[in-house]
């Protein structure tokens, strides 16, 4: 399954390549304007590594589907059927993929971040007043890391499972899309609003349930994503022609 | 090795495969025979999973095919499939990456004798040149069931001395090839059965030699008799 | 080579190596090529080549070692009995060309005395 996972990172090399640029443009622009105290600069730079950092990560996430969409309804889809792979294999592979690329996206924006931050603080604020700033930083962080360290992983919990649905929930759209209308140029719109359908249903139901805790919503997510898993992949196996 | 049973596909009220039952066994060359939209190609993709049957199954070695048995038979299709950003080079590595008899060795070898270049980018390639890659890269593997729809369409002759080579060199006792074309002169003497199919059925099936010795026809002379406008008369009589 | 598509193809594939055998391309004990590299060669079914192979055997042209081969005959004498048939095939469709132009086997004798360059030297 790695080098499944090999291909899907490949499919999408050249959109992450061109946000690598777009980034690094920014990153330039926010430097440039740092040394040469030019308030445009470090303004745009900044703007522009927000804007990177957010629709960059989102459209990492949203490639995969777009990808998937594209193995099915054309002929590169005998890239993937013809070899010894069953389709719980193929979908597992894009999900880690993708899973994967968003945190690495994320981490990379994150550091990236922490790193302007300190460099555009070091130059503006005394040194003194920075070294300040960060003791402060760091004695709140502690008082709160005691109360706060389930609800970081709970929060954490809510995202991942949140993530996950929403991409397995657009996976089985698009196998149904693509099993009843093989490659039609529809399809793509018709997976479209079979993946709000099926994202409205699976809320309906979580937002019914009881409120004992904030992890009942995201195991009952995850519940869901794993039937709809376990159902695109059988459709896909047994019912799909490409 | 490799059979159907009463194999369908049908496609709203057409049938493409009207249930076929056929049965490969290795060590042959078969020349699956018809014009185009027969239903050979439907036949081959549904051998390998492309195509789901509508009712009965293909099975290997017993089994049905799923992808245990997708290693072991090869199927080159009539149209282009490799993604777009590939070079040759990446075709063959895909290919190592995911089948276990597949030869880098004999792929750049056959790639030399096509008169084609590793880096080569697939978006750049020609029908033809993409038609020699796509065979290249299937023949390199050592497959038990090798499943060619149209080889030899829109090769040139050299190259089509190659692949002829190539797949007579592939015939080994453990080993069956099916070659699917509307082109029966060049494939007469290279298969030792010809399968025949018309409107989705199996019309007729049989060892070349036994079609001259026993009706004294050739392959040529069937394929007219029962492909031509006198065909629904022959047919009968077969 | 080009086949004759009307008599089958491993008839012509066994002519031609007799013809080989005859002529002297291949010598008696000779060991001829693989199945797979005569079917190469040819451009035929291998299975093509175990038949001509067969027939040959069974023709005592050729003889199977097993593990070895395919060898033709040591036998000189049956390669001059071969090379006495193919030549026998020759002149019988000679004659019986010459007839069915209207000429007794005497005018087909007289014209080939005529016409042979060879034996005028």
């Amino acid at each position: 399954m790695l080098k499944l996972m090999k291909y899907e990172f490949r499919k999408t090399m050249f959109s992450k390549t061109i946000l690598l640029v777009i980034t690094v443009i920014a990153e330039l622009l926010l430097l440039a304007g740092i040394v040469l105290d030019r308030d445009n600069g470090i303004g745009f730079g900044i703007v522009g590594l927000v804007l990177c950092a957010s629709f960059g990560i989102l459209y990492i996430g949203l490639e995969s589907l777009l990808v998937f969409q594209k193995d099915l309804n054309t002929k590169q889809s005998y890239m993937l059927f013809l070899t010894p792979n069953n389709c719980f294999q193929i979908l597992g592979a894009k999900v880690i993929e993708n899973g994967l690329s968003i945190l690495l996206g994320g981490c990379f924006f994150l550091v990236l971040g922490i790193l302007d931050y300190t460099i555009v603080l070091t130059h503006y604020g005394e040194l003194k007043d920075l070294l300040t700033m960060m003791k402060l930083l760091f004695s709140s962080i502690q008082i709160e890391i005691n109360i706060t360290t389930i609800d970081v992983i709970v929060v954490v919990l809510e995202l991942l499972s949140s993530w996950l649905m929403t991409i397995v929930t657009g996976m089985l759209a698009i196998v149904l899309s693509a099993t009843l209308f093989a490659g039609k140029r529809f399809s793509g719109f018709v997976s479209f609003v079979i993946f709000l359908l099926m994202t409205w249903g699976c809320m309906t139901v979580i937002n019914h349930l009881p409120e004992l805790s904030g992890l009942l919503d995201s195991l009952a997510a995850l519940v869901f994503t794993t039937l709809m898993y376990l159902i695109a992949g059988w459709i896909m196996e047994r019912k799909l022609s490409v | 090795m490799l059979e159907c049973n009463e194999i369908t596909k049908s496609y709203g009220k057409k049938l493409a495969v009207d249930h076929v039952t056929m049965k490969l066994e290795p060590g042959h060359i078969y020349a699956m025979l018809g014009p185009n939209g027969s239903g050979k190609t439907t036949l081959m993709k549904m051998a390998v999973g492309l195509v789901k049957p509508s009712s009965g199954e293909f099975t290997y070695q017993g089994n049905p095919v799923d992808k245990e048995s997708r290693r072991a038979i090869a199927y080159m299709s009539t149209e282009p499939y490799f993604y777009s950003w590939m070079t040759a080079s990446d075709v063959g590595k895909y290919y190592r990456d995911f089948f276990a008899d597949f030869s880098m060795e004999r792929y750049l070898y056959l790639l030399e004798r096509m008169e084609l270049t590793p880096d080569m980018k697939t978006k750049t390639l020609s029908s033809g040149m993409m038609a020699k890659l796509k065979i290249a890269v299937t023949m390199a593997r050592k497959a038990k069931v090798y499943l060619l729809d149209e080889p030899l369409n829109g090769i040139d002759l050299l190259a089509r001395d190659v692949i002829l080579q190539s797949v007579i060199e592939e015939c080994t006792p453990d080993a069956a090839l099916v070659i699917s074309s509307h082109l029966v002169d060049e494939l007469v003497r290279i298969v030792d059965t010809a399968i025949f199919i018309k409107e989705g059925r199996l019309v007729l099936m049989g060892e070349v030699e036994d079609f001259r010795t026993q009706m004294g026809k050739s392959v040529v002379d069937l394929y007219r008799e029962i492909y031509g406008h006198t065909g629904a008369e022959a047919e009968s009589e077969v | 080579m080009e086949y004759n598509t009307a008599i089958p193809i491993y008839l012509q594939v066994m002519d031609a190596i007799k013809r080989d055998i005859v002529t002297g391309r291949m010598s008696p004990g000779d060991k001829l090529p693989s199945v797979r590299d005569l079917a190469v060669q040819y451009s035929i079914n291998p299975n093509t080549v175990s038949r001509v192979y067969r027939e040959l055997e069974m023709e005592h042209v050729c003889f199977t070692r097993r593990g070895t081969g395919t060898f033709v005959t040591e036998d000189g004498e049956r390669v001059a009995q071969l090379r006495e048939d193919m030549a026998k095939d020759l002149v019988q469709g000679f004659l019986a060309g010459m007839r069915q132009l209207g000429l007794t086997s005497e005018e087909a004798e007289e014209l080939l005395r005529r016409y042979d360059t060879d034996a005028r030297q």
